[in-house]
């Protein structure tokens, strides 16, 4: 097991020790960072801080040296965000800041993103979000966006006030095996029952994995509309994705 | 003591002879639509049908405020924002990906803010329940704050960024805003308010109490100052740590969400505001049934908040049993604990 002083960054130490509360979290944040280069830390900690030029450069400077882009991006990018997605579930943050934090990391990628596809390294999976119809809230829906693509899905946002259709078609057009919707209203929250149904009736159920979430969603009401999962907070979200996918995985190795 | 003088007495900090039933944001529901035939989206935009459908909040479910205006876009909508009026079952929105302003500068306050249809249906529904109910209920008005409708006119995710970027701009936004805010209650108080709700959507659950009390404390007390009726702000989420500030800006109550705990609520304002709330819509109100609102509602009493309500605009599918649960247990809480 790794120790605090195995981490060169001030910051990142400094984060760790005040905001990772929980004992488990914060064995897992020190294994990760002390296992990164100073130069990731740095990175990661310019992202927590929210400094958006600075990530640009750090991130520009570091493909400069000839550092893997996934290494940037997993090592530097990503575990920066993992801490500011703890921060924001444990209200140390809030949602100006997150923004903040999510811009930056946008600022990073836009230089590991081309070299990415170039090199044809695939996405972890991919993923459709959306909020449904009659339904204009997306901040939650957003920072889930944020930290799945942070954790290396792509992911396809159509955005808010999505019909059923709308979410058919962009499974399809994409070929994802992952459906996440986001419900902020009661009045709203059946539309994801209804999606689900059209998704059926499409004859796609099989093909797809649905996860669902959203402050008055539950997992009660998730289970009973039909839906593949419920995730309750952008962590969650993430990690029911990998979950979700390796079922799906799983199932077509079964299967063939 | 009727209704009227029940609420502004609470509001007042009065002493009451029970204690009132308060509607600071929507309890429109679908059931309600159906009863008085006025309908969404019409009710949101025809005073007759407005005034009808608000009404019913004293007449068929037994509160003592009329609040009429169901959605948060009505001014908005004044200002220039392309709102989506949707049916009958969801609440109209503005188009917050499409924003209509940029800069502070870009923030004008329309000649027509106060002529155009939607903020003058307002006002119309506004005389109509004045008149014809003006003497036995509150007739409460709502007008937007300034944070909301930044998020409205500019975008809230925008918003939001630059109130962590740029706190003089964002404080060059709030001001230039401030004027709908007044313009808009002060035509309502003329048109019979005896208050206003007052929603500014800095919410628990987006920004912290410091930022709470970086932008608006100082914004909420020049409201309490210009708008010469009691003022309920409405912020949801959870609010607890902001509830100290709030208690210092001179409104007269405070809607709280119920992600609070009432006792410890009112210790925390402590007599400075009257509390209103904070039945839980989704959970209680919502999907359950008239014994678990009224266990909320006991516990409100027992804490003793002055006034008591849903937390929020409630679900359009809430059941009209257990709106009617609220004023009910009311009455039933005090016959037994009798009245002073
Ligand atoms: C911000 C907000 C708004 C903003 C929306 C801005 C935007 N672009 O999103 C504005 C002010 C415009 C607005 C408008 C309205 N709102 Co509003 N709003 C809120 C508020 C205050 C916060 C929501 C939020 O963003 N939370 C922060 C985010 C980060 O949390 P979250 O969305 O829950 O997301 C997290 C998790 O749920 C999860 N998650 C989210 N989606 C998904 C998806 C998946 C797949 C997974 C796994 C996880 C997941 O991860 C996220 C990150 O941790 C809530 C109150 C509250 N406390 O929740 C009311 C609230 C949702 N609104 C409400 C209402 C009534 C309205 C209006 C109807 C108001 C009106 N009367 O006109 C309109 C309707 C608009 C419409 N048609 O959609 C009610 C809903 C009542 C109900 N249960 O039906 C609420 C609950 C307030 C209340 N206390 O009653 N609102
Ligand atoms: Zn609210």
């Amino acid at each position: 097991m790794a120790d605090l002083k195995d981490i060169a960054n001030e910051t990142i130490r400094d984060e760790i020790t005040e905001f990772v509360e929980r004992e488990d979290e914060q064995e897992k944040m020190i294994d990760l960072f002390a296992a990164v280069t100073p130069q990731m830390q740095n990175i990661a900690a310019a992202l927590i801080e929210g400094e958006n030029d600075e990530v640009d450069e750090l991130t520009k400077a570091a493909l400069g040296d000839g550092i893997e882009a996934t290494e940037v991006m997993d090592d530097g990018l990503i575990a920066g965000m993992a801490i500011v997605g703890i921060k924001f579930r444990d209200n140390i943050i809030f949602v100006p800041e997150v923004l903040a934090c999510a811009r930056a990391m946008k600022a990073g990628m836009t230089h590991i993103e081309p070299i990415l596809s170039e090199s044809g390294i695939e996405a972890v999976g991919k993923v459709v979000m959306g909020t449904v119809k009659g339904d204009l809230h997306d901040i939650g829906k957003n920072l889930c966006t944020m930290m799945l693509r942070g954790a290396g899905f792509e992911v396809i946002d159509l955005g808010v006030d999505t019909s059923p259709d709308d979410f058919i078609d962009g499974l399809e057009e994409n070929d994802a095996p992952l459906l996440g919707m986001s419900a902020l209203l009661t009045t709203t929250m059946p539309n994801m029952g209804r999606t689900i149904e059209a998704i059926i009736d499409a004859g796609m159920r099989d093909d797809v994995q649905v996860m669902v979430g959203g402050a008055p969603v539950t997992q009660e009401f998730a289970d009973d509309m039909g839906a593949d999962g419920y995730g309750k907070d952008a962590i969650d979200c993430v990690e029911l994705a990998k979950q979700l996918l390796s079922e799906l995985r799983g199932e077509e190795a079964a299967g063939a | 003591m009727n209704g009227r003088e029940r609420v502004l007495a609470a509001l007042a900090g009065e002493p009451v002879d029970r204690t009132p039933t308060c509607t600071p944001t929507s309890v429109a529901t679908v059931e309600l639509m159906d009863l008085v035939d006025a309908p969404f989206p019409a009710a949101n935009r025809d005073a007759e049908l407005m005034a009808r459908l608000a009404a019913t909040s004293y007449t068929e479910l037994g509160f003592d405020t009329i609040m009429p205006v169901f959605s948060i876009i009505q001014d908005s909508s004044a200002l220039g924002c392309e709102i989506q009026w949707e049916g009958k079952d969801n609440w109209p929105t503005a188009k917050m990906t499409r924003p209509i302003w940029a800069e502070p500068e870009d923030v004008t306050i329309p000649s027509d803010f106060l002529t155009h249809p939607d903020t003058k249906c307002v006002l119309d529904a506004i005389s109509i329940l004045k008149r014809e109910y003006g003497d036995e209920v509150a007739i409460v008005g709502k007008t937007m704050g300034p944070w909301t409708q930044a998020y409205h006119c500019f975008g809230v995710e925008k918003f939001l960024l630059l109130s962590y970027d740029d706190p003089d701009k964002t404080r060059q936004i709030l001001d230039r805003l401030k004027t709908a805010t007044v313009d808009f209650g002060r035509a309502q108080i003329e048109a019979g308010a005896d208050a206003l709700t007052l929603p500014d959507h800095a919410t628990g659950d987006l920004v912290s109490a410091k930022y709470y009390d970086k932008y608006l404390t100082d914004l909420h007390r020049e409201f309490a100052n210009e708008l010469e009726v009691p003022l309920i702000l409405h912020i949801c989420g959870k609010t607890t740590e902001f509830m100290d500030y709030i208690s210092q800006t001179g409104f007269a109550a405070f809607h709280y969400d119920s992600k609070n705990n009432p006792k410890e609520s009112m210790e925390i304002v402590h007599g400075r505001l009257a509390l209103v709330g904070n039945i839980n819509n989704p959970t209680t109100l919502y999907s359950q049934g008239p014994e678990e609102v009224a266990a909320e509602v006991t516990a409100n009493l027992e804490a003793g908040v002055p006034l008591i309500g849903p937390e929020c605009a409630i679900p359009l599918q809430t059941p009209i049993d257990n709106l009617r649960a609220i004023p009910e247990t009311v009455k039933a809480w005090h016959r037994e604990h009798g009245s002073n």
